[in-house]
């Protein structure tokens, strides 16, 4: 069954076609990868998924609902979250704080409920902290749980975000590439944490450039370049395919 | 929890040091209730502007935001209590009902377009408001008196007894404010003050968690008013009289001081912050000119020097700490 | 409501436009140089009218010198703010808002020095030209509404020719499009940010000059003529001297029709939910896309 579907997806800036008719269907379960050279539209394709940007024409249909245009924070309450390319984690809140707000959806009670507290709150405030303390094992986290976001090095940051949007309980996940700036031993345990994250029934969306990552971690292959979509299949098939190989022609010998 | 010790240890002294400005802003409170006199009449002045301060606090330090025109709302509500106690005969509970439910309506209805607006736009259109409101106090006079004010409003009174006493002024003054801080401290540990932290952190990664930005801001401007109708409302009945100036811009300027002095975003900072700023004045009574002056002039100082303010001298502690625990 | 009255007002309407529209300017020549909105503008325009008047009444310095040595006087206190508040924090790189509050206390603590050294009376400056005022087919036209269009009109198309023609001006306008761009460029941006401060304080205390003798100026006029001037640059679209200019007179123009049909005391209000209409429907301001 499919979980996202994009129909014929264009998002044009002035003159410029970002993201130029690409369709495509991501089934329930599994890792998918969106690769492409730098420019092609990845991350403008995300954002039109996500709810950041409408796009200039075509539709995004998610489990069913067309969420195409619809605000961000009610495609996240639909069960669709992501991540963002540059980590945008809430800096003064410690990583555990941080993973809370991402329990966010899952909670109920505003104002009132702060001001009454309640021992209905309590013990909901009891689950968001255990749930935390859950995911940031997860990742790998625990131990730096009472310290600020913003102190964190770069690989915990990224680690972090993904902790904070599972917090969410997502159905689908779009990670926007979740290894920029980490080193190999780190993309590694990435890598594994994707695939347990995938075990555990979260769909995967990805966009990376990290081709080892991308090969050892997907299952399906989405290739975009000015903003088409070029190829799609298993990793083995794109890596084979004569246009993804010119596409990627100048990039670093063993990147494609 | 945590296995480092370098986290715990100074996760101690943090403790110790952050008590202080709490003891010490108490102390100097019940100083002021046992020698009474003028001592009692400044800290009444000073509670009724924590309260104020507190509401910015959720609005600024909590959910990040700018208003240079909450005077507006306590001038609502205290011109709203001034009129119906003075002309109408109301009570004062029923009368602050009243400004209070007028303060939400306009916080309501001027919210909406102007929180969608960001940066020095929305600076400006707050300091707007405020303006808008002091100017029709001032215009108004066949409802406000003008610069004349409004004087003879009753002290507070619960069915039918009047707190008339300092003491006993005081003395009430000082449940509101805890009860005030009480709110804020629930308002920050809670799964609302999340939400407004993560708005102020990042709108993006906010709603990518499915927390609208536009709904959480609405709410803590209307929190945050209804603080500053209280602090309007209570001013009145506390000092009798009412006049345009009571809510003019240096309304704002002073209340940020007190935040800034105290520590934006913190839950002790309203307090400490206010019974500072009303203190120090009162020490230097022979410079009484000099008084916006020297507001202003320590407002600049604190921006370039000690931006997260006094009471948040104790978390460079654990900034250090989280440094040192992450490089070992 | 008398509307035979109405040319009468549109005229001094202009007049002070004119007014705002020059106190506009300042805000986007500090805005484009650097980002900032600096909420000190009002002071520059209440020192240049007391210190213009300090030198003709107290030090019996000609009209013409006085005037030329509050404007440079002006500038001079521009640079100090720059200097002494805006740069510490910029160098910090604070908060737009921290910016903003820090700019205000300044215009508080300029305007409470000068209540302390100047005492709280206000002060007029008389008329340049001390004639009766020509009348045109009914209409009076003073002589000092005429200096402040020219002057005005001469300050912006001397401005004009600033960003213009000189090497300055042109690095100015260079940091106004893109402030990396001009400083890899080798452009002393930092340097272009205390000029900035010094021309919009000038502009404010040749605005403060203009005014003053057609009105009063006192310790307290600053804030008032500041936020006229905001208005005026926002019905301009932020950042844009000319349509600052043009916003200024069409905010004068407005407030004059407002104190026909409303009375004098609610000018105030009509201006500032001018602001608050635009800022909601239009931030962009008349003249488009905003910048």
């Amino acid at each position: 069954m499919s979980l996202l579907e994009l129909q014929n997806v264009t998002q044009r800036f002035g003159g410029l076609v970002a993201v130029d008719d690409v369709s495509a269907t991501i089934a329930q379960g599994g890792v998918t990868a969106v690769i492409g050279p730098n420019g092609a539209g990845k991350t403008t394709l995300f954002n039109a998924i996500s709810g950041f940007r409408t796009p200039s024409a075509g539709r995004v249909v998610f489990g069913g609902v067309d969420i195409t245009g619809m605000a961000p924070e009610r495609i996240a309450a639909i069960g669709l979250v992501r991540t963002f390319q540059l980590v945008q984690l809430f800096g003064e809140l410690t990583a555990m704080e941080n993973v809370k707000v991402g329990c966010h959806l899952h909670t109920r009670g505003d104002l009132l409920a702060a001001i009454l507290r309640s021992p209905a709150t309590r013990r909901s405030e009891r689950q968001v902290e255990d749930d935390a303390r859950k995911l940031l094992d997860f990742v790998g986290l625990t131990d730096v749980a009472d310290v600020a976001a913003s102190s964190l090095p770069y690989g915990q940051q990224r680690l972090l975000e993904i902790a904070r949007a599972l917090a969410a309980q997502p159905k689908l996940l779009l990670l926007d590439e979740p290894a920029a700036g980490l080193n190999s031993g780190e993309t590694a345990r990435l890598s594994a944490t994707i695939r347990e994250i995938a075990a555990r029934g979260t769909t995967v969306l990805l966009i990376e450039h990290d081709m080892k990552l991308v090969m050892s971690t997907a299952d399906r292959v989405i290739v975009l370049d000015f903003g088409r979509k070029i190829a799609e299949g298993t990793p083995d098939e794109v890596r084979d395919n004569p246009a993804v190989i010119a596409a990627y022609l100048g990039m670093p010998e063993g990147a494609a | 929890m945590t296995k480092s010790p370098t986290i715990t240890f100074p996760d101690m002294t943090r403790r110790g040091l952050g008590a202080l400005p709490w003891i010490a802003a108490a102390g100097v409170l019940a100083y002021a209730f046992f020698v009474g006199g003028y001592l009692t009449t400044v800290m009444s002045f000073a509670l009724i502007y924590v309260v104020f301060v507190t509401g910015l606090n959720v609005f600024m330090g909590y959910a990040g935001q700018v208003s240079f025109g909450h005077n507006a709302f306590a001038a609502l509500s205290g011109y709203t209590s001034a009129y119906l106690t003075t002309s109408h005969g109301f009570a004062p509970l029923p009368a602050f009902g009243a400004g209070l439910a007028l303060a939400l309506s306009c916080a309501l209805i001027v919210g909406y377009p102007t929180l969608r607006l960001k940066g020095h736009y929305l600076a400006m259109a707050t300091l707007a408001i405020g303006l808008i409101v002091y100017e029709v106090a001032v215009e108004w006079t066949s409802v406000t008196q003008g610069y004349m004010g409004i004087s003879g409003i009753p002290p507070i009174g619960i069915a039918g007894y009047e707190i008339t006493s300092e003491r006993g002024q005081l003395a009430f003054l000082t449940v509101i404010v805890a009860l005030a801080t009480l709110v804020s401290w629930r308002i920050r540990e809670s799964r609302f003050g999340r939400a407004l932290s993560a708005v102020a952190g990042s709108e993006d990664a906010a709603r990518a968690l499915g927390i609208s930005a536009s709904r959480y801001k609405l709410s803590a401007f209307l929190a945050s008013a209804a603080f500053a109708a209280l602090a309007g409302s209570l001013f009145v009945h506390v000092v009798g009289f009412v006049s345009p100036e009571v809510y003019g811009l240096h309304m704002v300027v002073l209340a940020f001081t007190m935040l800034y002095v105290g520590g934006i975003g913190t839950i002790a900072g309203p307090f400490v912050g206010a019974v500072i700023i009303s203190l120090l004045p009162e020490m230097f009574r022979q410079f009484k000119d000099y008084q916006d002056l020297a507001y202003g002039a320590a407002l600049i100082l604190l921006l370039i020097y000690a931006p997260r303010g006094l009471s948040t001298i104790s978390s460079l502690f654990r900034r250090a700490a989280a440094k040192k625990a992450v490089v070992s | 409501m008398d509307l035979s009255y109405l040319p009468q007002i549109a005229l001094s309407g202009i007049g002070i436009g004119c007014i705002y529209g020059l106190i506009g300017i300042g805000f986007c020549v500090i805005y484009n140089a650097s980002g900032i909105v600096n909420f000190a503008q009002g002071a520059f325009v209440m020192l240049g009218g007391m210190i213009t008047h300090t030198m003709l009444h107290r030090y019996g310095v000609p009209m013409i010198a006085s005037a030329a040595i509050a404007i440079a006087a002006v500038s001079l206190a521009g640079i100090v703010i720059e200097r002494v508040v805006v740069r510490p924090l910029w160098n910090r790189n604070a908060t737009m808002f921290v910016m903003i509050l820090a700019t205000l206390a300044a215009q508080i603590v300029i305007e409470r020095s000068t209540l302390i050294v100047a005492g709280d009376q206000p002060r007029t400056l008389p008329a340049f030209t001390d004639l009766p005022p020509m009348m045109l087919g009914g209409l009076a036209v003073s002589y000092q509404f005429l200096w402040i269009v020219a002057a005005s009109l001469a300050t912006v198309a001397a401005l004009a020719l600033f960003f213009k023609t000189t090497l300055v001006g042109k690095a100015m306008r260079a940091c106004a499009i893109n402030r990396e761009a001009a400083a890899l460029q080798g452009i002393p941006v930092s340097r272009m940010l205390a000029l900035s401060f010094a021309l919009s304080a000038a502009l404010g205390a040749i605005a403060g000059i203009l005014i003053t003798p057609t009105q009063y100026t006192a310790f307290n006029v600053g804030v008032p003529f500041a936020i006229n001037g905001f208005i005026a640059a926002i019905v301009g679209g932020f950042g844009r001297p000319l349509g600052a200019f043009v916003g200024g007179i069409m905010l004068g123009l407005a407030q004059a029709i407002a104190i026909v049909v409303f009375g004098a005391g609610f000018k105030n209000v009509a201006a500032l939910s001018v602001l608050l209409l635009f800022l909601f429907v239009r931030p962009s301001g008349i003249f488009g896309s905003a910048k």
